[in-house]
């Protein structure tokens, strides 16, 4: 059997916030490896560190110290416009509150990263259309966010995600606002992109039942992992 | 390319999808602003405009010559005035002679200058005859006869600025004494009273050459100065230099030169128009800076997510340019349109009263072109600096604050 591609090897990262008098450790030398096609869940109380793990893998925020590599590559060094470029064309972030443009149709928000990267020859708008047929939106591509449920705004907020088929699609408790039918949908969705598309996702909950949409595991406690699974 | 088109696109959708109200105050913000980068220039422009041709038209013509000490009168003007005359570019040529006086009316007196005029001539330089407010203008064959400025005689109007240093009711067809700096006295009837709103004109008085003769005889053939008319196109200096081989001994003067006062004036216009300018522009920045500075602010949270998902911070920086372009070329074209069309007819019928004469506004497609360039430059600098700053934020503080 062929051995799968590490998307990230993570070692001893850590993340420190310095308030003026005490140094507050969000990550502590935290290791582990993520391969391609996984379907990885980190779980944890409130506050035992995975918004701040996950933004070190997105590339929104920088750690203290340790080792990220992406693709085989160390990102932790690289210059912002690097960091930028590395987000838009090998990863998909899924914000806990969407964080969809208000100004954009659900069309257009999905296909803005698209036409950013402006691949030669590739047909964005025509590939958002499709995100959105994946994610079960195909009726809703000229509404805005605000005309929109909490569940659908996520589910847009996926399909932009995937515009330009990223190696990993990061998703920051992308339930945590919605109700128990819209979160059902929006993991499901989640599970389909995996098996579907093959793409690699790291999703973040503090629900345990969230747990049966996952390949594999990693339990937070305060900055470091407790279990691993 | 990639970077213009997305940039174009959330330029596009943020105008048209951002708030209508906050566009249309920054756009109003911008008119008012353009309105007084055109408005304050073209007024002095047009106030030194006004003063100048005031001055060329009834004071000094293009061109004046004057005697020198040694040569307190221009001889042979039969000579000297054909001479001038056959000069390229030279269109009327008329000599003057003056004495000072003092002029009596009732219990009032005042001085002044009487100068001795060639009225035909006169009129082919100067307008003056077409200012006449009573009577008429002097003809060649007037003896006894004067005309005066309306700042000598008062004409009963209390409104004139010298009013109280006039002969106050005097009227065309009253007597006056006439006392000149040699001793001679004599009466002339007020043939005409006229008005050229041109404050040093009007307080002058004139009579015909034959009649400034008879009182001073000494003056036949000669002059005191000459008045000369260029056309349009006619090169001053080089006049000015023909005219000083003809003969020696003379001052011979630009219309700038002669009224020193004005060009000190055209100076200081032109200093307190760049003085002006420079503040209009700083209104104008920071107006465009605070509007933009606000809007960005409210906008900071897009800007992250925008960064988030990977649009470059010069795709972000070039929308809010583009923006800023649009807003500028807005307000600029709807500035002139209501300066063109509304500020400067109603000016027109109604233009503010210098004592000089009425002063118009004064605008060229060029002043559109400054005001234009003026108003993108703070406008882009104003939405450059903001974005910059939010740019330099981290991604999270942009997203959350």
């Amino acid at each position: 059997m062929a051995e799968k591609t590490l998307i990230y090897n993570i070692q001893e990262l850590t993340k420190a916030y310095d308030t003026g008098k005490v140094k507050i450790k969000a990550l502590d030398s935290v290791s582990f490896t993520v391969s391609e096609g996984d379907m990885l869940a980190i779980m944890g109380r409130s506050g035992s560190g995975k918004s701040t793990l996950l933004r070190q893998m997105g590339l929104l925020d920088r750690p203290t110290s340790g080792s990220l590599l992406f693709e085989g590559e160390e990102v932790t060094g690289l210059p912002e416009s690097d960091r930028t470029k590395m987000r838009l064309k090998s990863m998909g972030y899924v914000f806990q509150e969407y964080a969809l443009l208000g100004e954009l149709t659900a069309h257009q928000n999905v296909y803005l990263p698209g036409m950013m990267l402006g691949k030669k020859g590739s047909n964005y708008k025509e590939r958002a259309k499709e995100l959105l047929e994946l994610v079960g939106l195909g009726q809703r591509t000229g509404h805005y966010p605000k005309e929109l449920s909490g569940g659908e705004q996520q589910r847009v907020a996926i399909a932009r995600a995937l515009i330009n088929s990223p190696s990993v699609l990061l998703a920051d408790e992308p339930c945590a606002n919605l109700d128990t039918i819209s979160s059902k949908s929006v993991m499901e969705t989640m599970v389909r992109l995996n098996s579907h598309l093959q793409v690699t996702i790291i999703f973040i909950s503090h629900d345990p039942t969230d747990k049966q949409y996952a390949r594999s595991l990693i339990v937070l406690s305060d900055g470091r992992i407790a279990e691993r699974e | 390319m990639k970077t213009l088109k997305v940039a174009g696109f959330l330029a596009f959708t943020s105008l048209t999808r951002g708030n209508f109200g906050v566009m249309l105050l920054t756009i109003l913000i911008l008119v008012l602003v353009t309105l007084n980068l055109l408005f304050v220039p073209s007024l002095l422009r047009g106030l030194v405009h006004g003063a100048n041709d005031k001055l060329k038209d009834t004071f000094a013509g293009d061109i004046v010559i004057e005697s020198s000490l040694d040569n307190p009168l221009i001889p042979k003007m039969n000579v000297l005035i054909p001479e001038i005359e056959a000069i390229g570019g030279v269109v009327a040529v008329s000599p003057r002679n003056n004495m000072v006086a003092e002029i009596k009316y009732e219990n009032e007196r005042t001085s002044c200058v009487v100068y001795g005029i060639i009225p035909e001539r006169e009129k082919e330089i100067f307008t003056i005859s077409k200012s006449m407010v009573e009577g008429a203008f002097l003809d060649s064959n007037d003896r006894d006869k004067i005309v005066l400025g309306i700042q000598l005689a008062g004409a009963g109007n209390p409104d004139i600025e010298l009013y109280s240093r006039s002969l106050k009711k005097v009227h065309a067809g009253d007597k006056i004494l006439v006392k000149y700096g040699d001793g001679i006295q004599k009466n002339y009837t007020v043939k005409g009273i006229f008005y050229s709103e041109f404050i040093q004109t009007d307080t002058q008085a004139f009579v015909s050459e034959a009649e400034f003769e008879s009182v001073n005889p000494l003056v036949a053939n000669k002059a005191s100065s000459i008045r000369i008319k260029t056309n349009d196109t006619a090169d001053s200096s080089a006049i000015i230099e023909k005219i000083g081989q003809l003969t020696d001994g003379l001052r011979i003067l630009t219309w700038e030169d002669y009224a020193g006062i004005m060009r000190s004036m055209t100076d200081s216009f032109h200093a307190i128009d760049t003085i002006l300018n420079v503040v209009n522009l700083l209104v104008a920045g920071i107006t465009v800076f605070v509007v933009t500075y606000i809007d960005v602010t409210n906008r900071r949270r897009q800007i992250g997510i925008q960064r988030a998902i990977g649009i470059m911070p010069g795709c972000i920086t070039l929308a809010y340019l583009l923006r800023a372009l649009f807003y500028a070329a807005v307000a600029s074209v709807l500035a002139s349109l209501m300066f063109l069309r509304v500020v400067l007819p109603v000016e027109a019928r109604y233009p503010f009263h210098f004592p000089f004469g009425d002063v118009y506004l004064l605008v060229g497609f060029l002043d559109l072109a400054r005001a234009f360039f003026i108003l993108l430059c703070a406008t882009m600098i104003a939405a450059f600096l903001p974005v910059w700053v939010a740019l330099r934020m981290k991604i999270l503080d942009a997203i959350w604050g």
